[in-house]
């Protein structure tokens, strides 16, 4: 009865998909949650699903990129894949997913099931689709207002490795690595000391708790913010010597580096990539991928989560970095790239209040998490800092980290007329920008008015 | 030169939403005041706090299973914590951190800790999570405060210890409560993050100033009213933000 009940829902979802094709619709959740909602374990109800072959992608940042890698390299390969790679996370995402890419009996389409996952739903995406494979990229500072402090994620995480299961875990992220203790088997994947590995040694760095035994964890460099070899102070708990898979000769010059005896070229050169690249390599080869095949399809590869937009602004250039608001990570990453660029520039910074949902609120705190001191000598002639409620909040932070204040313009508005008429006043023509998606997306659309 | 001893209690371990700009305002400030600001660091739960050499004694938030971990630590020199607060020692205890302070931590799997008992209230441990703006008046010194908060635990005072009185936001453990924080001598908990004292540096102050008078140094030089003028052009656009967010 529940299986011909599952195939009425399948059909209908399937329908539904197909409708909001045709009103030009992604529909990237509806079917699932349709589906869910009529059926409450209705992913449980699939064929050709096997665990061995199903892998959840979760962790703080780098779950897209990593996904769509993954996916990219098997597909190269010549491997079926189920996936959701329009970055639904949820379980209605998941179930969409599976209602796209099965028959009309319910039998899943592709050999390999790899979705990326939220966190927050792994457990509940778990419980209906128990894959034999997990990766976790790190477990780090995110949407507090939502997730709290890392260790709720944790425990959320935590839950669900067990003994059967396989993960793989960043070596250089000690929250992600200590998962070790809850999984039957571990695979490591790592990034070698590279030109652009950095130490921090300021009086006001800080780290983090030992996820094992809540004492200071030391980290000896830093590959990027927060990831690096690792030990702490008190019980020993340490990155591994020997990782399954490394990443090594980082040339970031020639765009190459070195992993499981290939050389491969780099799509993207940015620090936190080579921990996609490693973690894509290190699945891979446990698919039976070799190394060398996921190389070759890395020079196909695109980037769909791109953070980084140029936009033409009378004689000006404004380079959009994109972040996620209270994520400290994607910040520090902003500022790292924008103090690359030596030449002079004018640097728009608009950190805004929380909008997601309610309770709105303006916390800018995330800021003081990241270093500054980078920008301090990266040419900036002045900068500009906009926002309706928080911009006073974000120049302090600039301030407090040296910057000087006569160099900044405070607008507390979010108004793009008061914004452009700031930025005219300068004859700079490099220009940065950042701040969230929804308010960049805004000043695009009225662009062509100041033109 | 007159020396403030700011003690800073496991800077990596109580290290949520960065609080470290709490000791950059507190020697920002003490520098203002013409003091010179020394921090000592306490790196691990075993190591020696010195309270002797303390004026100041920061905790800044930690994760909620940090609390057990500080009440152990604190509960090794419970006499020289006793003489500190005691003596007019501050303690400013951001977050999490104050539930150590309080008299009873209730934790979500059903289990308790006892607190180290200095601030009559109870701290329990909440299955969501609220996040939300904070505006309060400090009583006593009639300060407008502001900050975020997110809330992992909830608290309720037991007694007429409120640090200060909601005019926004959800406080210590509802929005109908109103209260905020908790206070008891120169022992202050609030949830406010921010980090609290670079949103308030009038909170810095105070706090710098009870911890001289403490120990007898009087007649501080007070930075000039211009010096926060940044600070409360911020809270004006927070207060505005907060009057207008629900027609957004």
């Amino acid at each position: 009865m529940k299986r011909i009940w599952f195939t009425i829902v399948l059909w209908g979802s399937k329908f539904g998909l197909f409708l909001c094709r045709l009103l030009g619709k992604n529909g990237t959740y509806i079917a699932g949650a349709f589906a869910l909602k009529l059926q409450k374990d209705f992913i449980t109800h699939f064929t050709h699903v096997d665990p061995e072959r199903t892998l959840f992608i979760t962790g703080t940042n780098g779950k897209s990129t990593t996904n769509n890698l993954i996916v990219h390299a098997l597909r190269a390969s010549g491997k079926k894949v189920t996936t959701n790679l329009e970055g639904a996370n949820l379980i209605t995402g998941v179930a969409t997913a599976m209602i796209r890419d099965s028959s009309m009996l319910g039998r899943v389409n592709g050999d390999y099931l790899i979705f990326e996952t939220d966190e927050r739903y792994l457990a509940q995406i778990y419980e209906q689709l128990p894959a034999k494979n997990l990766c976790v990229t790190n477990i780090q500072k995110d949407q507090v207002q939502r997730n709290g402090e890392p260790d709720f994620i944790y425990k959320k995480i935590a839950k669900v490795v067990n003994k059967d299961m396989r993960i793989f875990v960043n070596n250089e992220e000690p929250r992600a690595l200590s998962l070790e203790d809850y999984a039957g088997e571990v695979r490591t994947y790592s990034v070698e000391r590279h030109s652009k590995s950095f130490e921090k040694n300021g009086f006001y760095d800080v780290t983090m708790g030992c996820p094992k035994c809540n004492n200071k964890i030391a980290f000896n460099y830093y590959n990027v913010d927060n990831v690096g070899e690792f030990r702490c102070t008190s019980c020993g708990f340490h990155s591994r010597i020997q990782p399954d898979v490394q990443v090594t000769d980082v040339d970031f010059e020639n765009r190459t580096f070195r992993c499981d005896g290939v050389s491969v070229h780099m799509p993207y050169d940015q620090p936190f990539f080579l921990y996609n690249y490693a973690l894509a390599i290190a699945v891979c080869k446990m698919f039976g991928v070799g190394a060398e095949s996921v190389s070759k399809s890395f020079e196909s590869f695109r980037n769909i989560a791109g953070r980084l937009e140029l936009i033409p602004y009378k004689t000006k250039e404004i380079k959009y970095i994109r972040i996620k608001q209270e994520n400290p990570e994607t910040l520090t990453t902003a500022f790292d790239f924008i103090s690359q660029d030596k030449e002079r520039k004018i640097f728009l910074i608009g950190l805004e209040q929380l909008e997601d949902f309610q309770p709105f609120y303006t916390n800018t705190f995330y800021a003081f998490d990241c270093d500054v001191e980078s920008l301090l000598h990266s040419n900036i002639e002045h900068c500009i800092s906009f926002s309706e409620a928080v911009a006073y909040d974000t120049a302090n932070r600039l301030i407090y980290g040296g910057f000087p204040e006569d160099r900044i313009t405070v607008i507390p508005s979010d108004e793009n007329d008061d914004i452009f008429a700031e930025l005219d006043k300068y004859d700079c023509d490099n220009v940065y920008l950042i701040t969230w998606l929804h308010k960049y997306e805004q000043m695009m659309e009225d662009l062509p008015k100041y033109e | 030169m007159n020396k403030l001893n700011i003690t800073w209690c496991w800077p990596d371990i109580l290290n949520l939403h960065g609080d470290r700009g709490n000791v950059m305002a507190l020697v920002r400030i003490a520098e203002k005041m013409g003091l010179e600001a020394e921090v000592h660091k306490v790196v691990n739960f075993g190591d020696e706090i010195d309270l002797d050499n303390t004026d100041i004694l920061l905790l800044n938030p930690g994760e909620f299973k940090s609390c057990e971990y500080i009440v152990n630590a604190f509960s090794r020199i419970k006499e020289d914590l006793d003489d500190y607060i005691y003596r007019g020692g501050v303690i400013l205890a951001v977050g999490t951190t104050g539930a150590s302070f309080g008299k009873t931590i209730r934790k979500l799997d059903g289990t308790a800790v006892t607190g180290l008992g200095y601030l009559d209230m109870e701290c329990r441990e909440r299955d969501s999570i609220v996040g939300d703006d904070l505006i309060c008046k400090m009583r006593e010194t009639g300060f407008d405060l502001n900050g975020s908060q997110i809330q992992v635990m909830d608290t309720f005072l037991n007694g007429d210890i409120a640090l200060g009185d909601v005019e926004y936001g959800y406080g210590n453990c509802s929005y109908e409560d109103r209260r905020e924080g908790a206070r008891t001598e120169n022992l202050i908990f609030t949830n406010m993050l921010g980090p609290v004292l670079v949103k308030n540096p009038w909170l810095a102050q105070e706090l710098i100033l009870w911890a001289m008078s403490s120990k007898g140094v009087m007649n501080l030089l007070k930075p000039d009213e211009g010096e926060f003028e940044l600070e409360r052009k911020s809270l004006e656009c927070v207060r505005r933000y907060n009057q207008t967010k629900q027609n957004k």
